[in-house]
Order: structure tokens, then sequence, then C-alpha cells
């Protein structure tokens, strides 16, 4: 049995069982506890059967130092989020593991503001983890559990106020919620404002998912892209299990790569207000450069992760900020006060096309061809920074960035090659105008292999 | 010296919550109960403590996690939640409640499938599975679930004591009753019981589960002052006073005076022994007057240590048909539950009420009379033997009993001092025919103690 158990920057994730266990999650949850202001604090979990355990593990902890606790139920992470904000909570947990497996669990926790913790954050409630010297409460000062039922339809509210939904209901969109959270929301928004939305694998399950939850165009070409034809939509998306992040389909029935989401909505976002930043990682595809400057906007590359998103938007004043996002489907928009949010992402599109009177289809043949490749190779630590002087004296003739591994850019190519921060092994991405660049790709994918 | 307020041990895990009690040693133990109980239904309950929503879901917890299902009965009395284990056939049970300890202590009470207290086996495994802690563990595809069932344990309970009570005979009497629920996991089910299935003219205090305990949790003559008064101003014909959990019962006579629990036990064991044939358990600090009683009817008494797990074991040996700890207020009557049941009690003294046509005052006075006295003090680590030894010989005439701590047999008394199983402290107590008798005993002992 495969033993898995991760604890870093971005929370606690395992496989339940073999690796994640009941003890983690309470000494982790107690942390966090310990590590947030007095106020309640938001929960809510993915349909996985674990959550259950997890959920209980949570509660006691959050109760035990003190706090309120707010138990949303199987919810997806954005509407967490929101309710954090709205209730002006303390901070929040979202126990549900995304992308990954059903076997996996994975406990992720956001501030006061309902954002992700800063790295600073994030590592002072680490800290208290290792020192496990956690703020338990005499009986006279542990909290209360209670719910909320209306969480989800007050964040529809607001969801209704940045986009006109009423002017979507023409679209006729097939749905693969891969039996996630995704299906709950977008059942009570055919409910309550009438859009055509056609849901598949869309019944909630915590065991047997229809098919890996990852969000990329190959889950897309599995089951949902074949349908949009046969059934005349105008466009398919797809959501992972706590719908913060989205992927898509034409209404030709071609997946979307995952990279062309964040300039999708920088394309919505970006003439709404001139100017502003886009913010992305340094692997995200140069075509959101193009898209950004059709509309005067700014490019903003930070390192690979969702903490140096995070401390990068910190440095900025959310007025200053168009999107922000990564090649991966996950992104972020200030109308919803940085939350990675999915079915936000989907809408914007969807808008998108109203407002251009455009098929998705049609919008995609408006930008550029660029040609991504990515690879990964196992890694040996130490061969890494003789590696990177290599590649750096090899390719000097580029722009250098070393924020994040070594990323080198010509006027229409560039690659990048970094370490994971979640697995242990070398990434490399490679992106050129036009054509794949096949060469680059394979010459740098050969140097990795002989240095490791 | 600091104090240690955590108590791990065979009668389960007791502690202060917060420095001691966390909500990482309750999910550790749970782990080790649902390890040890093995895949299948766990009912868990509470009393009404403030600590008892946190330690529930830190107990849920650890029960899924080693694939165990849960069955959330929310707050009910411990004879409650056991019934209910024996009735569903459950794997076990957990109840979360320190009893008659104070509000800012917890504990879990360990049942096995039959609703029974962890016997001593049982307890001894647990316990090893604890500090092994090599749990069970359960993947995505074998985790629990998790079921709410509140209304069916209460009905249950009462249908099997209603069996063993002329509901009748006893609704037609419309008693006068007073009762003081401490705001504990019994409060709404005892105004039920008493107002609606036993037709009785209820005045209530303290039945609020949502509100702290106004008094010392333990039902005790000093205790129950607010009771007594209630009695006294309303003219009740009797009055309850429970503990938090619902397994204890103090009764106060119409007088306002609270009975002895030694003698509450008696009556029982008299109405008990007068309509079925069997022998009578009892722990070794309960009262002379069990033996007395037992003599009358031809019936043996069997003595065990403290607890009531261990009375519980007897009976099941000797298949008793009546038993309890006299000491402490609880009355075990297997034909409703292996169990301490207050509800039991309140039934039988109001049957026995009716079928004599007698007073409290009058029945209690039928008991033959005992002089006890008991105490307690902090427990010294390493005087405990050199304390017994001096015990004994302080009463060399004596047959000494050695199976929990020391009971000295004299002639016309007794005198035993042991360990608490679940507080840091020792408790004597001592009884004679005459009250002078009992004070001499008394003050030897405390001679002793002050060294």
């Amino acid at each position: 049995m495969e033993r898995a158990l991760r604890i870093s920057h971005v929370g606690l994730r395992g496989i339940v069982g073999s690796g994640l266990g009941a003890s983690h999650v309470l000494d982790f949850a107690a942390a966090f506890g310990t590590f947030l202001a007095p106020g309640p604090v938001v929960i809510g979990r993915d349909p996985r059967a674990s959550g259950v355990m997890i959920r209980e593990g949570v509660i006691a902890a959050l109760l035990s130092t003190g706090h309120d606790v707010v138990d949303l139920g199987i919810v997806s992470t954005p509407v967490i989020q929101h309710t954090i904000q709205r209730l002006n909570a303390a901070g929040g947990i979202s126990i549900g593991a995304s992308h990954n497996p059903a076997e996996w669990n994975a406990l992720k926790f956001f501030a006061a503001r309902g954002t992700y913790l800063s790295t600073a954050e994030a590592g002072e409630l680490l800290d208290i983890y290792h020192l496990h010297n956690f703020a338990y409460q005499y009986y006279t000062g542990i909290g209360v559990l209670r719910k909320d039922t209306a969480a989800l339809d007050l964040y529809l509210d607001d969801l209704a106020r940045v986009f006109d939904l009423n002017a979507l209901r023409g679209y006729k969109v097939v749905v693969d919620c891969c039996n996630g959270t995704s299906a709950i929301i977008l059942r009570r928004i055919i409910e309550r404002f009438g859009l055509n939305f056609i849901l598949i694998n869309e019944r909630i399950e915590g065991v047997n998912f229809a098919h890996e939850p990852s969000i990329n165009a190959r889950t897309v070409s599995l089951q949902l892209a074949p349908l949009i034809q046969p059934l005349g939509a105008d466009a398919g998306f797809l959501f992972d299990i706590d719908s913060d992040r989205v992927a898509i389909a034409t209404d030709k029935g071609d997946a979307v790569n995952e990279e062309l989401v964040l300039p999708l909505l920088a394309d919505y976002l970006l003439p709404r207000c001139p100017g502003r930043l886009v913010i992305t990682n340094l692997s995200t595809t140069a075509l959101l450069d193009e898209v950004a400057e059709r509309h005067g906007g700014t490019v903003v590359r930070v390192p690979v992760g969702r903490q140096a998103a995070m401390d990068a938007l910190a440095t900025y004043h959310p007025d200053q900020i168009a999107v922000a996002g990564e090649g991966t489907g996950a992104v972020m928009m200030p109308q919803f006060r940085f939350i990675y949010d999915g079915i936000a992402s989907m809408l914007a599109v969807l808008s998108l096309m109203h407002q251009r009177r455009q098929k998705l289809s049609e919008i995609l043949a408006t930008y550029p061809c660029y040609s991504i490749l990515k690879g990964e190779l196992p890694l040996d630590p130490q061969r890494v920074p003789a590696l990177m002087m290599e590649l750096q004296s090899q390719y000097g003739d580029g722009i250098v960035d070393v924020r994040d591994g070594l990323r080198i850019s010509w006027p229409d190519r560039w690659f990048h090659v970094r370490v994971s921060q979640t697995e242990p092994i070398v990434r490399v991405i490679c992106e050129q105008k036009g054509d794949p660049p096949l060469v680059l790709f394979e010459t740098l994918m050969d140097m990795v292999r002989s240095a490791v | 010296m600091r104090e240690h307020r955590l108590k791990v041990g065979v009668s389960g895990i007791r502690g202060v919550v917060g420095e001691f009690l966390t909500p990482a040693l309750a999910c550790s133990y749970a782990q080790a109960f649902g390890t040890f109980v093995g895949p299948g239904k766990v009912v868990l309950g509470r009393d009404t403590r403030s600590s008892g929503e946190m330690l529930q879901h830190a107990v849920a917890c650890g029960l899924l996690a080693t694939g165990c299902d849960v069955v959330y009965v929310g707050i009910q009395p411990t004879p409650t939640i056991q019934v209910y284990v024996n009735a569903t056939r459950a794997r076990g049970g957990i109840s979360i409640t320190a009893s008659h300890n104070p509000s800012e202590y917890n504990a879990l009470k360990l049942f096995n499938h039959a609703g029974l207290f962890f016997n001593h086996y049982e307890r001894r495994e647990l316990l090893d599975l604890f500090y092994e802690s090599e749990f069970r563990t359960a993947t995505n595809d074998r985790i629990g679930r998790v079921a709410y069932d509140p209304d069916t344990p209460p009905r249950m309970h009462l249908d099997r004591v209603v069996r063993h009570v002329d509901v009748g005979r006893v609704r037609a009497h419309k008693f006068k009753v007073a009762l003081d629920g401490v705001n504990g996991a019994g409060s709404e089910l005892s105004v039920h019981f008493l107002r609606d299935v036993l037709g009785c003219r209820l005045e209530a205090i303290s039945v609020d589960p949502t509100q702290p305990f106004p008094r010392e949790a333990e039902p005790r003559p000093d205790t129950l002052g607010d009771l007594q008064e209630l009695v006294r101003r309303t003219g009740a014909d009797i009055g309850f006073g429970q503990d938090p959990d619902g397994d204890r019962l103090a009764i106060v006579d119409e007088n306002g005076v609270v009975l002895d629990n030694d003698d509450v036990l008696a009556l029982v064991v008299d109405a008990v022994l007068t309509s079925m044939p069997g022998d009578v358990a009892v722990n070794l600090t309960t009262s002379s007057v069990i033996d007395d009683i037992a003599l009358a009817h031809g019936r043996r008494v069997y003595r065990t240590p403290v607890g009531e797990a261990n009375v519980v074991e007897m009976m099941q040996a000797v298949k008793a048909v009546i038993g309890g700890e006299g000491s402490n207020g609880g009355i075990i009557f297997p034909s409703v539950q292996y169990c301490r049941d207050s509800y039991t009690g309140m039934g039988f003294v109001l049957d026995l009420m009716e079928r004599t046509g007698l007073t409290l005052s009058q029945l209690a006075a039928r008991m033959p009379a005992y002089s006890r006295r008991s105490g307690k003090f902090a427990f010294e680590h390493g005087r405990l033997g050199t304390l017994m030894r001096q015990l004994e010989v302080t009463f060399p005439e004596g047959q000494c009993d050695r199976r929990d701590g020391l009971k000295i047999l004299l002639e016309d008394a007794w005198v035993h001092m042991r360990a608490s199983n679940t507080e840091p402290i020792l408790r004597y107590a001592v009884e004679a025919k005459s009250p002078d008798r009992a004070a001499e005993l008394e003050g030897k002992v405390r001679a002793l103690i002050a060294g």
C-alpha cells in the first residue's frame, strides 16, 4: 500500500489510512486554532468518505482551542472562503483533496480574509504544529458548533451581482462535475436562475469517482468533449472535486488546453479595467502577455505555487489587479476578493461569449497559436545546482530569470526548468509561438536526464 | 507539587478538560476502542457538560478512523445509552461523561456489545492497545458512516423500566414528586418519565440541559439543599436527585430529609427479593444492612471491589437478581440492564410506596439501623502501604479483606480504606451499629491519616 503524507506550507495532505491519520488531523487543526485570532471558524468538506472522519477531528480541535465552528457540510472551497468573508470569521478549513484521487484527503487553511495563508502565516502555523504547544481551553472556554444553511444561496447572490446570469440563459452548457461539489452549486443555479446546464457525473460520491478529478485537456476529452456536438451545446466545463478549478471544451467538441483559461479570463476582464495587472507564474503561457497587451494590461510573473501568488497579491492594491491565476485552470478575480473559483471562471467565459456575441471556438481562433510542451523527471537534489548553471551558460543569450529555478526567454520562445515543491521531480516547460519547440524541449530533457 | 488531574487506567480515561484531557487523547483512546471492538456500529452519547460536544467529535474521529460506524444519540443518560447498545446489538458504546465529578472534568465510559461496562479482561486489552498505539486504520473505501438516532434510546430504556413497575396503579396514585435534574443528561427524560409516564404531579428544578450544573454534581445530603427545600415547600411525597449522567440517584423523604444511599438500595433490594428469587451483589463499601435484608429472604450477598464494572461482573457470575453500590447511589437491576440506573430506582421506589401505602420515612424506618461515616483525603504517593499496615495493626482483632484496599471486619462494625479508581485520592468508610462506635472508629482512622 502506498504511504503518503505531506506536511508543508500549503497544509496537510495524504492518503487516508496509510499516511494521513486522525492524530495528524487533530494536531494540525489544533495548531490552526491556536494560530488564529479569536472568533468563529468556517469549515466544509468535499464528498470523500474519509471527509467525515476528518471533519469530526477538525471540529473537536477547533472547539477545544476556543473557536465556535460553522459547519457548511459538503460544499465547494470557494463557498467556504466566501462565507469566511461574509461572517467576518477568524478563518476557515476546507477538507478535501481537490484534484487528487479519492483515497487522498487534505486540509486547506484560510485566513480571516478568506484567502490562503501567506508564506509567513503558513510558516507560523507549521511552527505551532511542530512544537505541539496548543492553546487547549478550560471547559468554560470551549467553542460551540453551529450550521449555516444559507451559505450557498448568499454566495450565489454575490455571483449574480458580478455576472448577469439572466443573460446567460440562452447558452446550452454541459458540465462534468466528477461527482464533486460543483453539482450542488450548479443544481441550485439551475433552480434559481434557470440556466441551461446539462450535468454529467453529478452524483455526489465518496469512494468511486467517475474518473480521475484532474483538471486538464486530457480529462476533458474523456467524457465531456465527445458530448458537446451531439447535444448541440455551446461549451463544456469540467470541475475538480472542490470546484476551485475549471477546464473547458469548445462548441466544436475540442478540449481546450488548460493554459488558455487564464488568457480567456484576462480577455474578458481587462477591457473592463484597462491598464491593470495580470498576475501569474513563470510557467504560464506567453499568450497571456499578448492578450494583456491588446487591452493595455501588464503581466507580472512570480514563482510557481499558491504561496508565491498569495504573497504577490498582497503587494498590490486590489484596484491594480485585473485577474490572477495559473496555467492549471485556477483563476482569481478581484470581484471575488481573490479566491480560486472554478464556477466564477466558468461564468466569466460564458459572459465573454455573450459580450462578444461569438462562439467559444471563434474567440479562441482570434488567439495566435502557442505550443507548450511539459515534462518531468525524477530529481537528485545534489545535481540540481550544476544542472542550472550549465543551462544558464548554454542559453545565456536569452532573458534570464532565476526567481524559481531557471526561466530563459526569447522573443517567441521560452523555457522554465524548476524543482517541484510537492513532489521529488524536476519540471521542464517549454513554449514557442507557432509550432511546438520539439528540439529545444528534447535537448533540455536530455540535459536534465544526464544530470540526474 | 503540581496537581496532575488526569487518570488513564483500567476504568477508562478521565481528567480536567484542556490541560489534561485533550481532544487528541480522547481520539487516541477511541482509536484503541475501535481497534478492539472491530468494524461495526458504535453508539456515542454524552452528558450536558460544555466539553461534551468537543469530545464527542474527537471520539467520533477516532472511531471512524478505525473503520467503525458512529451512531450519535446526543445527550442521553448513561443507562439509556447502555440499554440502546444492548438492544441494537451494536459493537459497543461510549458515554462521554465524568458522572458525578465537577464540571471541569470529563471522561469516557466504555461499553461492550451487550451495553456492559468493560470487564477487567476487556479493560486490560484496551489499555494495552492504547499504550501500543498500533491502531487499525481504514482507507477511504472502508471509512465508516455517521448516523443520528436521538429518539429511540429513551423509548427503549423506559419500555424496559415500566415492565417492572405497576404503571396503572402508580399513575392512579398521582404522587407529588420533586426532582432535581442537576441540568444533566436526564433532565428532559426524567420530566417525561415522572410526569407523562408515571402520572406524577411534578415539581422540577434544574432540568435545563443547556445550563451549567447549579450545584455540585454528586447528589449527596450536603449538595441537595434546593431539592430538600422544594420538597418541604411543595409538600411533595418524595424528591429525586440525579447526577449529570443519570446513573446515580439520591432520594429525599416527605420531611425533606436526604435518605442514606445505602438505605435506598436496601429498600430496593428488599422489594426485588420479595418478588424474585435470586442473590445479591454489592461492593465492599456498601452497608451491612444489605446482608441483614438478604438474610431475612434467605439469600446470599456477594461483595466486590468498588466500581460498577466489578459489581456487574459478579452479578453475572452468580446470576444475582439485584445489586448495586449503596455507597454512591447506584441500583443495578439486570432485568432492565446491567448498569446503575436512576430510572429503575425511581420507578421501584414509587411502586413500593404505592404497594405498601407507607411514606418514605416509614419505609426507611423499617430498615435495620446502622451508623456510617466516610471521608476522603489527598493521595500521597508511597504512603498507602504504610497506612494500610498501620490500619491492620490498629485493629488486630479484625478480619482482613484485601480485594480493594483494605476492609477490616470487626465483630460489630467494619472499616474500609481504598484508593479511588477515578481520582488521585484515598477514601475511607466506617460502619457500626451505634453512632458512638462509628465516631470512635472514624476517629482512629483519621488519627492514622493525620500521622
